[in-house]
């Protein structure tokens, strides 16, 4: 009956095939079940006609509702069929009872459809031939990358052949990259999609000693108090916020310089929103800290038993520790130094009044109570994408203070951008990079290695690559100009399209190939496009934000010639001569990878190590945790049973040569120099940047999504009422964007813009507008400065701390279409 | 019959070639899929019933919603005069706009109505807003499509409702069950 009628999704019936997978997008990973099936059939609303076993129309908060999002049609395993990918109601962790976010609510809506929007998907190599994109052989395809690659080593050496790579996409991809790039090439310049160098992105929590994914969901429930920065759980990291944060008691605290749902959220129920001023993070956390222990409400048995004395200090290897690490004693006397930090000088240094720090300091005590509330301390981006060591340092130090690490609801750690998938089958090569600080070598900043016209040969990975970097005009100058030496390519013959490629390096430029699955911003600067498989295509492994590694299966087929990502390293590696690369599958790669990820907070060497015991795939013995999977790192007890580690610093031991944490100083003033540099300059805003609940990273699934493009058929920019009418400005209306203050790769100023419809809205204050930060062909980041030089010692961009003039250009049709409605209405 | 879509109207049309008894809320015809108005995401999927008297049309107040089962009781809607016409309002002045309040979701009921603003929610369980003035449309939230959308006439001071575009939160099929249950007004 459902089968003939148009208007109904179709049921799967109790037959159909049944695969595990988690969600694509947010460091959630929710679990889903995928029922496929062949098209000419479906099952029906009776309990025995479905697969589900259950009686349709299915009940609220059930979990087995199919939204006409959630199914498809496309080739599984050859044959076409209808896909139905659906929250896992059963799951034992993370979306327990089968909820799920926008973005993965219409995971059936990434799959490759021939007829479909997603019918644009790349499905064979291609070759750059006068501007035009030609499909060419694999075997070309591979044989110039290897070619090209030798070449590059050949004539400029390993720091000349780049590859900017997603740090996410699976361990099995990011292990084989990292076998071609780190352990056969062995080159520094290697970076990953979101910064322009390898290396820790919250180095100053990490100097406390503290891991960045320390903590478990089940501690976001447990906490009395949680104080979450610089992303919106709601927005960002669904699941997390309305399964493990809204149910629980905790008082929220939520520092954003946005009044977002969040915001609105934590103060309806009794919190507190601290909106800051955008680049002064490190103030704020250092008032709270400097307010708790004048009040003497610091956790003192805490600090006296686990954070370092000078002894203890003086004797860390790490230079950045041994540079800026200080005992209790010396962070008091450095925060009571500080004119910002105190009650008196807060809210002029950061914009919060003092009565909001005060109220902080104490809900995250208790305020001089007998029983210490148990306070989780969340970041994010906002945190360290503002001023990267010194905002993190300043979270870990008020950790410390709060001792908010190791226990039960007592917490602190990143909340995550992506998932994570990152293993590698070498070790990063730092003494080749050329970039350091006071003679301490830092990871190469490839962007500016890149402009410098220094590469000769970069392939790009899975991203957009010039519009997720900062000064993102500028770069893309330097890639028009790096790409346009030298004689066209004018054949698809490899010795000919080699010969005019390896001409191109010898007269200084650059030849890039471009792994990708979608046409993007940055591809049309691409000699080779490699045609990549994507999520679902293939079955591999990755952890989530509380390191719970589940197996992603593979539920449908790649478009036409398209090959997974390790494939396409194996291929490549084999032409150049390299041994190692002959997988028969992924399972080989992830027991390949097992021991090289031991030590890590990933650490899954114990699960590969039990499957080849007990003569089982690694895969296989990972699906049999099914979507609730394990929480790294895994051990085994003396039975031979696998373990799980739900939160890290159990021990009370950090990440410190002597086990103990380290209080940082971070420099405020160094802060304040740079928010000068990087600060509006005359009528310009601030102009920050994120994601919404709606969309995701580059958006290539999403501009590719009726459910998204409807929401946002372009980009936005909030505006406050004010800002608004003092430029006669309306939402609705098309606004450019425009600096002439930003700093490109090398240092200098240079110009950046996009346009955006404006969305007036007091969710932003006077002075501060929030953008897409990579809304496709209105990329935000060409207003920000892609000087890593102004963070020395990690080389990051302050990617939060764009600005720009906002002016009216024109009007669009979007008012009678996109809502404009307020996004931060809260429940009753 | 008024400020219906063309193709709503072609719908309905189809609908009158197999009118059922008035008076019984009973499934006349589904639609193939389609695209009907902004943010209509993924395809209007309609079902045509009986029409069904909800509400006087002398006696709407801008911004206060009535509460109406459709197509069978238990499913429930509110009908709304927004401020302004709006591109999918009906009535004399466009501005009539009626949808479920079963929230796309995971199918909690909203009651949250916000005049100033138009928007129902946010939703109790995972706080999804709809904008009534776009469609029912998310603002912010986890749904994965607009709100069910009901399909008005208006008879002399009769706001009638005639059918469902889109499917209702629990069911697969916009059809199911719908003969079994309910009655018109």
């Amino acid at each position: 009956m459902t089968q003939a009628s148009p208007a109904s999704v179709p049921l799967p019936p109790p037959d159909a095939t049944r695969r595990i997978i988690c969600c694509e997008y947010c460091p959630v990973a929710c679990g889903y079940q995928v029922y496929s099936w062949p098209v000419d059939r479906a099952g029906g609303p009776a309990a025995a006609d479905n697969a589900f076993g259950v009686d349709f129309p299915v009940a609220p908060l059930s979990g087995r509702w199919i939204s006409q999002n959630m199914h498809t049609v496309t080739n599984v395993d050859g044959k076409l069929s209808h896909v139905v990918i659906i929250p896992d109601a059963d799951i034992g962790a993370v979306n327990v009872g089968g909820t799920h976010s926008v973005r993965g609510g219409a995971l059936a809506q990434k799959l490759y459809t021939p007829q479909g929007p997603t019918s644009d998907r790349y499905q064979f190599p291609m070759l750059n031939i006068r501007g035009d994109f030609v499909p060419i052989p694999w075997e070309v395809a591979t044989e110039l990358v290897a070619r090209l690659s030798q070449h590059t080593l050949d004539n400029y050496g390993e720091l000349a052949w780049g590859m900017k790579i997603y740090s996410y996409q699976f361990f099995e991809n990011t292990f084989a990259a990292s076998k071609l790039a780190l352990k056969e090439i062995g080159t520094p310049n290697f970076s990953p999609h979101h910064a322009p160098a390898e290396g820790d992105d919250t180095p100053g929590l990490s100097d406390v000693g503290i891991d960045a994914f320390s903590a478990s969901f089940e501690d976001d429930k447990a906490a009395d108090v949680l104080f979450i920065a610089g992303s919106d759980p709601y927005e960002t990291k669904t699941v997390r916020f309305t399964t493990w944060q809204a149910p629980g008691e905790a008082t929220i605290i939520y520092v954003d310089p946005r009044r977002t749902f969040t915001a609105a959220y934590a103060e309806s129920r009794g919190g507190l929103h601290l909106q800051l001023l955008p680049g002064t993070d490190t103030a704020l956390y250092s008032a709270i800290a400097r307010e708790i222990i004048a009040q003497g409400w610091e956790d003192t048995s805490f600090i006296r038993d686990h954070t370092a004395s000078r002894a203890e200090l003086d004797a860390e290897g790490k230079w950045r520790r041994k540079m800026f690490g200080g005992t209790f004693d010396e962070m008091r006397e450095y925060l009571f130094s500080q004119q910002d930090f105190s009650l008196e000088g807060v809210e002029q240094a950061t914009g919060v009044p003092a009565d909001k720090v005060r109220r902080a300091a104490e809900l995250m005590t208790g305020g001089g109570a007998a029983e210490r509330p148990k306070t989780t301390i969340l970041i994010e981006k906002g945190v360290y994408w503002s001023h990267n060591y010194e905002n993190t340092a300043a979270i870990g130090n008020l950790a410390l203070v709060t001792g908010s690490t190791g226990r039960e609801g007592r917490a602190v750690s990143r909340m995550g951008g992506h998932q994570r998938g990152g293993v590698k089958a070498a070790g990063y090569p730092l003494d080749k990079s050329p970039h350091e600080f006071e003679g301490h070598k830092l990871e190469m900043d490839t962007e500016r290695w890149f402009a410098e016209g220094n590469t000769r040969f970069r392939w790009i990975v899975g991203q957009n690559w010039i519009g997720a970097m900062g000064a993102s005009h500028a770069l893309a100058d330097a890639a028009a100009r790096l790409t346009s030496m030298g004689p066209p390519v004018v054949s698809p013959d490899p010795d000919r399209a080699f010969d005019a490629l390896a001409r191109r390096m010898d007269e200084g430029g650059t030849v890039i190939v471009h792994q990708e699955i979608y046409p993007n911003d940055s591809v049309q600067y691409a000699d080779i496009i490699l045609a990549a498989g994507a999520w679902g295509e293939d079955t591999y492994a990755r952890a989530n934000a509380e390191r719970r590694i589940r197996l992603y299966e593979k539920i449908a087929d790649p478009p036409g010639q398209a090959m997974s990502d390790w494939k396409i390293f194996a291929a490549v590696g084999r032409a150049m001569g390299f041994s190692g690369f002959d997988w028969a599958d992924t399972n080989e790669i992830f027991e390949e990878s097992g021991p090289r990820s031991a030590g890590s907070r990933k650490d899954y060497a114990a699960l590969v190590e039990k499957a080849q015991t007990d003569g089982i795939r690694g895969h296989d013995l990972l699906k049999s945790f099914g979507n609730t999977g394990i929480q790294a790192p895994i051990g085994i007890d003396a039975s031979g049973n696998l373990t799980e580690t739900p939160r890290l610093h159990a021990d009370l031991k950090f990440k410190s040569d002597s086990g103990k944490a380290n209080f940082i100083l971070a420099d405020w003033e160094a802060v304040k120099r740079r928010n000068e540099i990087l600060g509006p300059i005359g009528d310009e805003l601030w102009v920050t940047n994120g994601r919404v609940n709606e969309l995701w990273n580059n958006l290539s699934d999403y501009v590719r999504r009726e459910i998204a493009t409807a929401r946002w058929p372009m980009n936005w920019l909030e505006i406050s009422p004010a800002d608004a009418s003092a430029r006669g400005i309306e939402s609705g209306d098309l606004v450019s964007i425009e600096s002439d203050n930003v700093l490109d790769q090398l240092g200098n100023v240079t110009s950046g813009s996009f346009t955006a419809a404006a969305y007036v809205s007091d969710i932003v204050p006077d002075g501060v507008t929030f953008t897409y930060f990579l809304y496709p062909g209105q990329p935000a980041n060409t207003v920000v400065s892609g000087d890593s030089s102004l963070q020395p010692l990690n080389l990051r961009y302050n990617f939060k701390l764009g600005k720009g003039r906002v002016r009216k250009i024109g009007t669009t049709d979007l008012a009678s279409r996109m809502s404009f409605a307020p996004r931060n209405l809260t429940p009753a | 019959m008024a400020k219906l879509t063309r193709r709503e109207f072609l719908l309905l049309g189809v609908a009158a070639g197999a009118t059922a008894a008035v008076g019984v809320v009973v499934p006349l015809a589904v639609t193939a899929r389609d695209t009907v108005g902004a943010g209509d995401q993924a395809g209007a999927l309609v079902g045509v019933f009986s029409p069904k008297r909800i509400a006087s049309l002398a006696d709407l107040e801008v911004g206060v919603p009535v509460a109406f089962d459709y197509p069978n009781s238990g499913q429930t809607n509110y009908l709304v005069k927004l401020a302004a016409p709006v591109a999918t309002g009906q009535g004399p002045n466009g501005d009539l706009v009626a949808f479920s309040r079963i929230c796309t979701h995971m199918g909690c009921v909203i009651d949250q109505f916000d005049a100033a603003t138009e928007t129902l929610g946010p939703c109790p369980c995972h706080f999804t807003t709809f904008d009534f003035a776009k469609d029912g449309g998310v603002v912010l939230g986890q749904a994965t499509q607009n709100l069910p959308r009901v399909l008005l006439n208006i008879d002399g001071d009769d706001v009638q409702a005639t059918g469902v575009m889109r499917l209702i939160y629990g069911y697969n099929n916009t059809l199911l069950d719908v003969a079994s249950v309910g009655s018109s007004a």
